[in-house]
């Protein structure tokens, strides 16, 4: 145990960086004080979202009250959890089972493959209970203070989310598992890995949607009325496509003692089994899946003149050079690719799936086309905010530099002057940015279905934002690149640059929003609001891209 | 070709004096040797004549351009091979020629010449359409060769190129580079074969824990130093601590 013991710790500290992170270290050199504004400002935007996340949690609570059915708070925020646990926790597996460096120190070591996994499944939890945080405990506690909850609700409370990941991360475990042992059979295992993942996330999702879908397309009148006389008629329909949030729900806010001890012995059961059966499957197929993972599929085939010739261009051109080698670095090494691009598409994946949660015209998605069509400047802004978090909240740009590691030494021995360096790589990021924007729009325009002007505006602001963005993550990395890595984890998913360019981008978001009301307050006309603001975007870009190409020119001869 | 002007560089803050008042010379057309014990501040030198270090005092000077001051006009015409061939390891070989090939602005006529004639050379035709990641370390160091001597450069900054090479390999790359010099290039290398040196370079430099100890052709060494000995002799003499 002690020995299983300090590996998970060990674990855990290389998780959280925590010997990277060091407050004092920052405030002792005196060259990273800038950070401090740049994280209180990043916290203190997320103030807002999480007073308006409280308010709707009320309003929603006060509607339901009367009808004795607010239990579907529960439901809901245990649904909305699960589903992201789902999600990333397919990111976060494959990356910490098989895409992680440390493997290659593990194995070796005395310890069982389910040891080993287990240990991970650890790290991955703790992730995912601050992942689900925002989201899940907000309602926990209000529902708690709203319906003056005694002791026993808390309790249960705090066991649920405790468990809650469990059952859906066990599940994407056995999923992904399995996938590594088949994948291990084929020479491209690197993109089967990740397109299969992709495949049978979407798959499983689906069939979730699916399920729900089938079981209340169109509410009649008649159901409609049951649903209402029944005191538990919402949680029943919300959480009939995926029986756990009814479990805990029952657990937490159940009405008789005798179902409430029949939803924890099922909901806690269904946990323990999913998860020795992941253990189970760990043992047999867990290192089968890893042996030869970082083989590549040679084919050992002499190329002939005329092939040769055939992939050899002409003449200098040091943009393109770099933009090349920046894009197939990028989707060549999986943990770059499910960092960057991948979680591009995960956020408008995810919102696709929450905006069809509920059933019929009453979802998410009819919610908010209502809210829209009554006000289209807000819906507009909205909808910019999503479209320009989709492509920028990413490590891409914010690793861009730290991403050459051991390599740099080539970008300064070439003849490109570090602001060309500095454009091939802004143009990679800010092709990653418009698929997340694009995707992000595709989502929109299938789910919440705005008008076409609507869906045009939002989409210029986020692409005149993403410049502005992309180049504050670029300066941000530019400033203190991490080069010394030998393990890609470091480049990007362990990079503080990262989370500080997470931080300035909320910071961003939250200036403009305090402008904004500030233009409301003013008392200017909404067209001139939107009008203001769009220069301002507009100027804010292009004087942070030009900044970004000085900076590039003053930092590259620095950095040895 | 190369000039070093009184080049001093320390590391740890001036704890360590890496390089200490470096003069030297390199002309045109020279296949010049750098000799030192390890540890003596060859890659330092070297590294601050690519543009990968900057000397904390003193100028450095390739093909008549200051590399600080116009650091694109002397990158324009050099190349340069480290003693550890970190390359991209997730392009193909040839993937990573091209790159080089379209940051140096070479013609596509020229490149599929050279490129051919390197892995031929260097028996990399097959291995060529595959990831760098899937090379030995000596086939790294054959990617890297070829690379830089792509552009066709006029000065070649070598360190320690011959590490890792076998027998046949590290006899086609003294061709491969005479051939560079008899095309009018300049070649700049360290090495710690002594055997190389002396029947290769034109003209040797030997430093001491960063101070230049000796430099001039093989028979100034051995006038300057009173002896008819191998350079092995007069490296071990001059080194001595
Ligand atoms: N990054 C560094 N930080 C601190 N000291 C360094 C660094 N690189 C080199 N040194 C020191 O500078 C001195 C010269 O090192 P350098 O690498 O130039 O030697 P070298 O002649 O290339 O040796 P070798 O023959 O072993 O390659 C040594 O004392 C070394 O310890
Ligand atoms: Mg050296």
């Amino acid at each position: 145990m002690s020995r299983f013991g300090s590996l998970v710790r060990t674990a855990l500290r290389v998780n959280f960086g925590l010997s990277l992170f060091r407050p004092r270290e920052i405030l002792r050199r005196k060259r990273d004080l800038w950070m401090i504004p740049l994280i209180v400002l990043g916290a203190a935007s997320l103030g807002p979202v999480l007073y308006f996340y409280l308010k709707i949690i009320r309003t929603v609570h006060g509607w339901l009250a009367p009808t004795g059915q607010q239990a579907v708070l529960i439901t809901a925020a245990v649904l909305a959890g699960q589903v992201f646990v789902f999600i990333f926790g397919f990111y976060y597996v494959i990356s910490a089972f098989y895409f992680s460096r440390d493997l290659e120190i593990l194995v070796p070591l005395p310890l069982a493959p389910a040891q080993v996994m287990t240990s991970k499944f650890a790290v991955i939890l703790t992730n995912e209970y601050l992942t689900i945080a925002l989201l899940v405990l907000p309602v926990f506690v209000s529902y708690g203070l709203l319906e003056g909850a005694g002791a026993g609700y808390w309790l249960a409370a705090g066991l649920v989310y405790l468990f809650l990941p469990v059952i859906p991360l066990a599940a994407v475990g056995l999923l992904v598992v399995g996938l590594m042992r088949v994948a291990n059979f084929s020479r491209k295992k690197d993109v089967l890995i990740i397109v299969g993942s992709l495949i049978l996330m979407t798959a499983a999702l689906g069939g979730q949607l699916w399920l729900g879908r089938s079981a209340g397309a169109s509410p009649d009148p008649e159901a409609i009325a049951r649903i209402f006389a029944s005191s538990d008629g919402f949680v029943r329909s919300l959480g009939a496509k995926f029986p756990p949030s009814l479990w805990a729900t029952k657990i937490v806010a159940g009405g008789s003692a005798g179902e409430g001890l029949k939803s924890a012995a099922l909901f806690f059961g269904m946990s323990a089994l999913l998860f020795v059966g992941l253990v189970a499957a760990a043992g047999k197929l867990f290192y089968g899946g890893l042996v030869g993972l970082g083989e590549t599929s040679g084919r050992k085939k002499a190329l002939g003149r005329r092939a040769l010739a055939g992939r050899l261009s002409s003449g200098r051109r040091p943009v393109r050079a770099v933009f090349l080698r920046e894009l197939r670095i990028m989707n060549r090494t999986p943990i770059f690719l499910l960092n960057g691009v991948l979680s591009v598409v995960l956020i408008p994946v995810l919102f696709a799936l929450m905006a069809k949660t509920g059933s019929g015209r009453s979802d998410i998605a009819g919610i908010l086309k209502a809210l829209g069509s009554a006000n289209p400047v807000a819906s507009v802004l909205v909808s910019a905010l999503f479209m320009a978090v989709s492509g920028c909240l990413n490590g891409t740009s914010s690793s861009a530099f730290s991403r050459e590691g051991g390599q740099f030494w080539l970008s300064k021995v070439i003849p490109v002057s570090p602001r060309d360096q500095a454009k091939g790589k802004f143009l990679h990021s800010y092709a990653v940015a418009v698929l997340g924007i694009v995707a992000a729009a595709a989502v929109i325009r299938f789910t919440v279905r705005p008008a076409a002007s609507v869906m045009a505006a939002a989409a210029a602001y986020s692409a005149v934002g993403a410049v502005a963005l992309t180049s504050l993550g670029m300066m941000i990395d530019l400033a203190r690149p991490l080069l010394n890595w030998t393990n890609p984890q470091k480049a990007i998913k362990q990079n503080l640059n990262v989370l500080l360019a997470v931080l300035a981008d909320l910071a961003f978001f939250g200036l403009l929003f305090l402008l904004a009301k500030f233009l409301g307050r003013a008392g200017m006309s909404a067209a001139a609001a939107m009008a203001v603001l769009f220069a301002l975007l507009t100027v804010l870009s292009a004087g942070s891209y030009r900044l970004l190409l000085a900076f590039a020119d003053k930092r590259y001869p620095q950095i040895e | 070709m190369i000039e070093l002007r009184n080049v001093s560089k320390s590391y740890a803050k001036g704890r360590v004096k890496a390089v200490d008042d470096l003069t030297l010379t390199v002309r045109p057309g020279e296949i010049f040797g750098f000799l030192g014990p390890n540890g003596a501040g060859k890659t330092t030198t070297i590294k601050m004549i690519v543009g990968l270090l900057k000397p904390d005092r003193g100028t450095v000077v390739v093909a008549g351009f200051d590399v600080r001051k116009e650091p694109l006009r002397a990158k324009a015409v050099t190349t340069y091979v480290p003693d550890t061939p970190a390359v991209y390891e997730r392009l193909t070989g040839l993937e990573y020629l091209n790159f080089i090939g379209d940051v140096y602005g070479v013609s596509k006529k020229d490149r599929l010449a050279r490129i051919e004639k390197g892995l031929e050379v260097f028996e990399l035709s097959s291995a060529v359409g595959s990831p760098i990641q899937s090379y030995s370390h000596g086939m790294k160091q054959k990617i890297v060769l070829i690379a830089a001597l792509l552009p066709a450069p006029r000065v070649m900054v070598l360190d320690e190129p011959m590490v890792g090479l076998d027998a046949r390999s590290a006899h086609h790359m003294k061709n491969l580079l005479r051939e560079h010099c008899q095309g009018g290039g300049t070649l700049f290398f360290s090495t710690h074969i002594m055997e190389v040196a002396e029947k290769v370079c034109d003209r040797l430099a030997i430093i001491h824990k960063g101070r230049l100890v000796a430099e001039g052709t093989m028979a100034e060494l051995r006038s300057r130093n009173g002896t008819k000995e191998s350079l092995e002799h007069i490296f071990l003499e001059l080194t001595e601590t």
